[in-house]
């Protein structure tokens, strides 16, 4: 049969922004394959480099639209060891509840967009409606639904609302009562199941030769490779959680390591509802109005735990009122263009969709 | 946990001890930086692999203009002695190139493409590193120069949106706001520079 | 190994068929203005209309539409600085009422860049601007996205979202700590109180200020607050000199005493402590070194305009004058009576306020471009003004309020009972050793009457002296006013108070109590209230709340004066005076008497700054009066530019003088 080209997108190819895979098949197996980026540069870093360092706070959650928390996290840290800020001991564990609650909202709504490769719909809808519920809390706590805008270079911009603990508690009830509801209808699905069962494996050896971190890594190499364990930040070294990992990874042993992760994360937030202490969460970065505010020369890199693995934030600073350089580490660039490049030839097409969701390919942090 | 301050000692006396380092920074017990001569990034990349830094977080430059410089910079990590290392090093701004680490890790790939794109910096070795990547039909000097100026380039290339409201109300005087923005401008020619 | 489960495990699902659903459904999207118009142009495509629309209320925290209440909004422009969409644009307002400490114009938002981050809430400096819990608009008219908020949101009131917190704040409210010598030393000697900033504080307080230009209309002078505190912050100190010196030649002198109505009208100090806008010009001239004082004019003013002006008194209005006459291409001869020039600064305010050193390197400077000090000559004795009048082409005359008040009192004509201006010159010619301690006579318990920075400084030079002489220190200070009435500024009644001042506020003085032609006190009254029903004084007292303080010398410190005995008859015949100041047009140019003019004190007071204002002003008017009938008038481009620079710089009225 002839060589045929195609294209998967650049609409949402399993909901992860525009973003085009070029497909080269012989039938239904993948030939060549490699990935279009650039629909979604807002040219940020340039950005960055354009805006103070208050500014920037409304740049930094646009990064990446499902997991705006991280970036912001990653950005408040470097600026955090550029200026050798102390962060306030509450602004700490608010943190961790807000990273934690954001990483139940992307978990569960990559375990959703699963069902679009998989064609079960119904997975959809039920994450979307706890996500509807996380983004609720988001709103009360931030002030809005998705770029929050709210941790910020020394510390967080304000205190929790009263009575969100309330909130927070039977959200993480709710879902966990519904939790082996979730795995029944996806992942312990045998349809499901057959579809995911050793599709589009990651050897070990390949990791390494990626740079892929995150799930993908650890079911692969089986070993608890997660930033919160191995350089904790925020205060991840006071709570305890395990770190779910695999032996092998292919499709399932992703999206299991996901909804684990799940339950850790409720772990976590309660936890950190219990331990939080109180008192301030911010101090400014430096004395003097925000628009003056400087911060003192240096390179450093700053990175967190994404859903998609390490999250990083490289910054340099010519001691003015806006950061010198900003590079941003997406978390799922070695996966979404080297690994499509390399591991997708020699699968099926209809597996495509699966890397780019069970991988957490994420377009507009590869773009920004 | 291993005791981390002695990871970052550890990696000091690895690095200082085998190459000539510009100069080290010790940022926090997970983090190192060196700054070496362009010619020792390969070779020192390689021991730092074979010594368990074996993932390529990140490859990206820094434009110095004022030096007539590029500063690239490499950070590797090593997950059971959780320290990350930034190497950095100066290329010349005018000849901008370096040999790629392909060979030693091979994520490098598109970082490297990416670098090519966004700064002009040249990477033999990398075969399709001068191939666009993010930025289709780009037709201007890489954009992450400082030199480049994004407000020139879209003034250029988009039409403005004017509103026509008219929120002014001069109630019949003459504007005071016109001749403030005068004295502003008038008065800002007197400044000598001065740096921040 | 995976566990198999059963096909139908995920059957359990259709139990949420009889569920609630989490959604919000469409019809409680949309406010009433939305719903109306999606119906009226039938835009759903369920051709339902949308009826009983009652929109889902957002977050209590939520940063939905702007509201801008305008009574409270100052204009300073801060949001439109740091929006970082370039969002927020100023617009000039002049229907809204020309105050101080505002600007006329207020903010307008276009919402088709604006991303809701609230940092322009956050920063407000008056707390106007705030978001609301709405967050649904639309409109077809695409210029209907750039609203100019106001309290109400599309003319209805809405409820609060998010506002500025404590932690949200990103103005810096707290000024930087500047550092005073310690009270129990510093009364025993005539040293500066205030250190002055470093470099380091001086930036960190520079950075406090949002660059908005309210405090500029309240200066007098006009001086380019702003734009030199940006200086500072930029570490530009040659700038920053240059910046000041368009205004005011006095920087050195203001920046200790100066009364600073522009901290009064500082929008940080809307809610927080104002920039110490005195301290960084002091600042700027303490750190500019002499040779920079060199390079700030380019060339020595060589007189080009064949016109010469004398100037009386070589005070602030004097000084004033002189500088910008000179700066204009002007002979200018200065007559001063006594020895040193700087009128009050030198023989009034005491040198733990303004010593001496800051003086002569403003005066230098001001001598330095070309003006002539003919010190130790009095018009009228020396000279007469008749000759004045012959031999210059104008005059202007600064001659201050030098004289003593008295006060009417039974016993108010002892010997023992000095006045203010008698006192505190002699205390600055001991400063500067023209006199000897033994020379002064200060007893050993005095008391002070009056509330204003006068009486302070009379008191508190009188504890200095007295510490010198005594070892020990007792001055009272009473005043009509109550002590939180007081018309002197805070830092004299806190220092005055921590340098062991007694204070005996809200009574009046009745009788100086004479013993064997000895002072021995001062009986007083309590004052129940100053001003009559007309708002005019007439001090009211209750005659049984009375009582004696004990003091064995009475200090006068209740205003000074003007001596115009060095006008002759014929010409004072001329002159208007009202309530002992003469009557001029607001160049101070005399009316009928082209060739006359007058600043300072002696035409508008009540401060130093203000008699810069005067003379600059003057400058200007003699100026007009003067060039177009020069004969020799043709000056080098340098020139020109230093005239127009100068006439462009003239002060206007503040909100006060008007
Ligand atoms: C004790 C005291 C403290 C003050 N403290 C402050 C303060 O902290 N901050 C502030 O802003 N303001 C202060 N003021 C007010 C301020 O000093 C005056 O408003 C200001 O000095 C007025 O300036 P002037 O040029 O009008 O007159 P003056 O400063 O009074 O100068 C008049 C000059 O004219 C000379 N003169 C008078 N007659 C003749 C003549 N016939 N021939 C020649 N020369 C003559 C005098 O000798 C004198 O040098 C204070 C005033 C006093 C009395
Ligand atoms: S909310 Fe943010 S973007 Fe909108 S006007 Fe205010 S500062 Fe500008
Ligand atoms: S000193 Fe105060 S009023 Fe003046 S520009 Fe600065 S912040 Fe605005």
């Amino acid at each position: 049969m002839k060589e045929m080209k195609l294209f998967l997108g650049p609409q949402h190819p399993g909901m992860h922004g525009n973003a085009s895979v070029h497909i080269y098949v012989d039938g239904d197996i993948i030939k060549k394959s490699f990935l279009l980026p650039g629909m979604l540069h807002r040219g940020f870093e340039k950005g960055m480099e354009r805006h103070s360092w208050v500014n920037n706070i409304s740049l930094i959650p646009r990064v990446c639209v499902v997991e705006p928390d991280t970036n912001e996290m990653a950005f408040a840290m470097a600026v955090e060891m550029l200026a050798k800020l102390e962060v306030p001991e509450r602004a700490h564990w608010i943190r961790m509840i807000i990273l934690e609650l954001a990483r139940l909202s992307i978990h569960l709504m990559a375990y959703g967009g699963l069902g679009s490769p998989t064609g079960l719909y119904t997975m959809m809808y039920h994450a979307h409606t706890d996500r509807n519920t996380i983004l609720n809390i988001f709103e009360k706590i931030t002030g809005h639904r998705v770029y929050h805008q709210y941790i910020v270079p020394g510390g967080v911009r304000k205190d929790l609302p009263v009575g969100i603990e309330k909130d927070i508690h039977s959200f993480l009830d709710d879902l966990e009562s519904r939790y082996e509801e979730y795995r029944d209808l996806g992942i312990n699905n045998p349809t499901i199941q057959a579809r995911i069962n050793d599709t589009i494996p990651l050897p070990a050896e390949v990791v390494w030769e990626l740079g892929v971190t995150g799930i993908g890594m650890r079911s692969a190499v089986n070993k608890p490779y997660d930033l919160r364990k191995v350089k904790p930040y925020a205060r991840y070294d006071q709570v305890e959680f395990d770190v779910p990992v695999a032996p092998y990874s292919d499709a399932y042993a992703r999206v299991d390591c996901k909804l684990q992760e799940v339950v850790q994360s409720i772990g976590i937030i309660r936890q950190c509802l219990a331990k939080m202490p109180e008192g301030d969460v911010r101090v400014p970065i430096s004395r003097g109005q925000a628009m003056r505010w400087t911060v003192p020369k240096g390179h450093v890199y700053a990175c967190v735990e994404s859903s998609r693995g390490e999250f990083g934030y490289f910054m340099v600073s010519d001691g003015g009122t806006n950061p010198y350089r900003v590079g941003v580490r997406g978390a799922s660039y070695p996966q979404g263009l080297l690994g499509i490049e390399k591991y997708l030839p020699g699968t099926r097409l209809d597996d495509a969709a699966l890397w780019v969701d069970t991988m957490g390919v994420c377009s507009p942090e590869i773009d920004r | 946990m291993t005791n981390s301050m002695s990871n970052t000692e550890f990696v000091t006396n690895l690095v200082e001890s085998k190459f000539k380092v510009l100069s080290t920074e010790v940022l926090d017990k997970y983090q190192v930086s060196f700054e070496v001569k362009k010619e020792d990034v390969h070779s020192l990349l390689s021991l730092l692999k074979t010594s368990g830094w074996i993932q390529l977080s990140y490859l990206s430059a820094v434009d110095w203009p004022n030096d007539n410089e590029f500063e690239l910079v490499y950070i590797v990590f090593n997950w059971d002695k959780a320290v990350h290392i930034q190497i950095r090093c100066r290329l010349d701004r005018e000849t901008a190139s370096m040999n790629s680490i392909l060979p030693i890790f091979p994520g490098c790939k598109y970082y490297e493409r990416e670098a090519h794109e966004f700064f002009g910096i040249k990477f033999p070795g990398n075969p399709d590193h001068e191939k666009q990547l993010i930025l289709e039909e780009w037709d201007d000097i890489p954009p992450l120069r400082k030199d480049f100026d994004p407000r020139a380039y879209s003034d250029r290339k988009f039409s403005k949106m004017e509103y026509k409201n008219d929120f002014v109300n001069k109630n019949g005087e003459v504007s005071k706001q016109d001749a403030r923005t005068k004295r502003y401008d008038d008065i800002d020619k007197l400044r000598t520079g001065g740096k921040k | 190994m995976k566990k198999q489960y059963s096909i139908f495990t995920s059957w359990r699902h259709f139990k949420h068929l009889f569920k609630k659903p989490l959604t919000i459904p469409f019809t409680e999207i949309f406010t009433k203005k939305n719903a109306d118009y999606l119906n009226k142009n039938s835009i759903l495509k369920s051709k339902k209309n949308v009826e009983c629309s009652s929109p889902r209320v957002g977050a209590d925290n939520l940063r939905g539409f702007h509201t801008n209440d305008w009574e409270v909004c100052i204009g300073c422009g801060t949001c439109e600085d740091i929006c970082p969409t370039e969002a927020i644009n100023m617009v000039e307002r002049l229907d809204i009422k020309d105050e101080e400490g505002k600007l006329q114009q207020r903010p307008t938002i276009d919402y088709g860049r604006c991303c809701f981050c609230a940092l322009c809430v956050d920063i407000c400096t008056s707390d106007s601007l705030k978001m609301s819990k709405e967050y649904v608009y639309s409109h077809e008219d695409p210029n209907a996205f750039e609203i100019m908020p106001e309290a109400l949101w599309q003319g209805q009131a809405v409820e609060e979202g998010w506002t500025k917190t404590e932690a949200s704040n990103l103005l810096d409210l707290e000024r930087i700590d500047m550092e005073h010598e310690d009270p129990e030393e510093r009364k025993s000697s005539f040293i500066e109180i205030v250190r002055g900033y470093s470099k380091e504080y001086a930036k960190q307080e520079a950075a406090r200020c949002v660059e908005c230009g309210v405090c500029t209309g309240s200066c007098p002078v006009q001086m380019h607050i702003p734009a030199y505190i940006k200086a500072i912050w930029e570490d530009d100190i040659e700038g920053g000199l240059r910046q000041i010196y368009e205004t005011n030649p006095l920087p050195g002198v203001c920046g200790r005493v100066c009364t600073h109505n522009c901290e009064t009208a500082c929008s940080i100090a809307v809610k927080g402590e104002a920039i110490a806008i005195r301290w960084l010009k002091r600042y700027i001239i303490d750190s500019a070194p002499t040779d920079m004082y060199e390079k700030i004019l380019s060339e020595p003013v060589s007189e080009v305009i064949d016109a010469r002006v004398a100037v009386v008194g070589a005070g602030p209005a004097g000084l004033g004058a002189a500088y910008y006459l000179k700066v204009m291409g002007y002979k200018v001869d200065v007559y001063e009576e006594k020895p040193m020039s700087g009128g009050v600064m030198r023989y009034g305010i005491p040198s733990y306020r303004l010593p001496d050193s800051a003086i002569d390197k403003d005066i230098d400077f001001i001598e330095k471009i070309g003006v002539k000090m003919i010190l130790n000559t009095r018009v009228g004795r020396d000279i007469s003004m008749e000759k004045l009048e012959k031999d210059y082409d104008a005059v202007f005359l600064g001659t201050g309020f030098f004289k003593p008040r008295t006060l009417g009192i039974p016993g108010g004509d002892h010997k023992d009972v000095i006045g203010a201006m008698t006192f505190l010159p002699q205390v600055r010619d001991f400063e500067r050793r023209v006199l000897k301690l033994e020379d002064i006579d200060v007893a050993k318990s005095v008391v002070v009457i009056g509330g204003g920075d006068v009486a302070f400084d009379v008191a508190r030079s009188a504890t200095r002296l007295q510490m010198l002489k005594y070892g020990k220190s007792d001055v009272k200070l009473t005043s009509l006013e109550n002590e939180d009435q007081l018309p002197s500024s805070d830092d004299e009644l806190i220092e005055g108070s921590e340098e062991g001042i007694e204070l005996f506020c809200g009574n009046g003085p009745q009788e100086v109590m004479i013993k064997n032609n000895k002072v021995t006190g001062l009986r007083l009254w309590k004052c129940l209230c100053i001003f009559d029903e007309a708002g005019s004084f007439n001090p009211e007292y209750d005659k049984e709340c009375e009582q004696i303080i004990e003091g064995q010398q009475v200090y006068i410190a209740i205003g000074q004066s003007p001596d115009y005995d060095y006008i002759p008859k014929s010409l004072q015949g001329k002159l208007q005076f009202v309530r002992g100041k003469i009557a001029a047009d607001e160049f101070g140019q005399v009316k009928d008497l082209p060739w006359l003019f007058v600043g300072g004190d002696i035409l508008r007071g009540p401060d130093l700054i203000s008699g810069v204002a005067d003379g600059h002003r003057a400058a200007q008017g003699i100026d007009e009066y003067l060039y177009t009938n020069a004969k020799k008038k043709e000056a080098s481009d340098t020139l020109k530019e230093m005239r127009l620079a100068a006439k462009a710089q003239t002060p206007g009225l503040t909100f006060r003088q008007k």
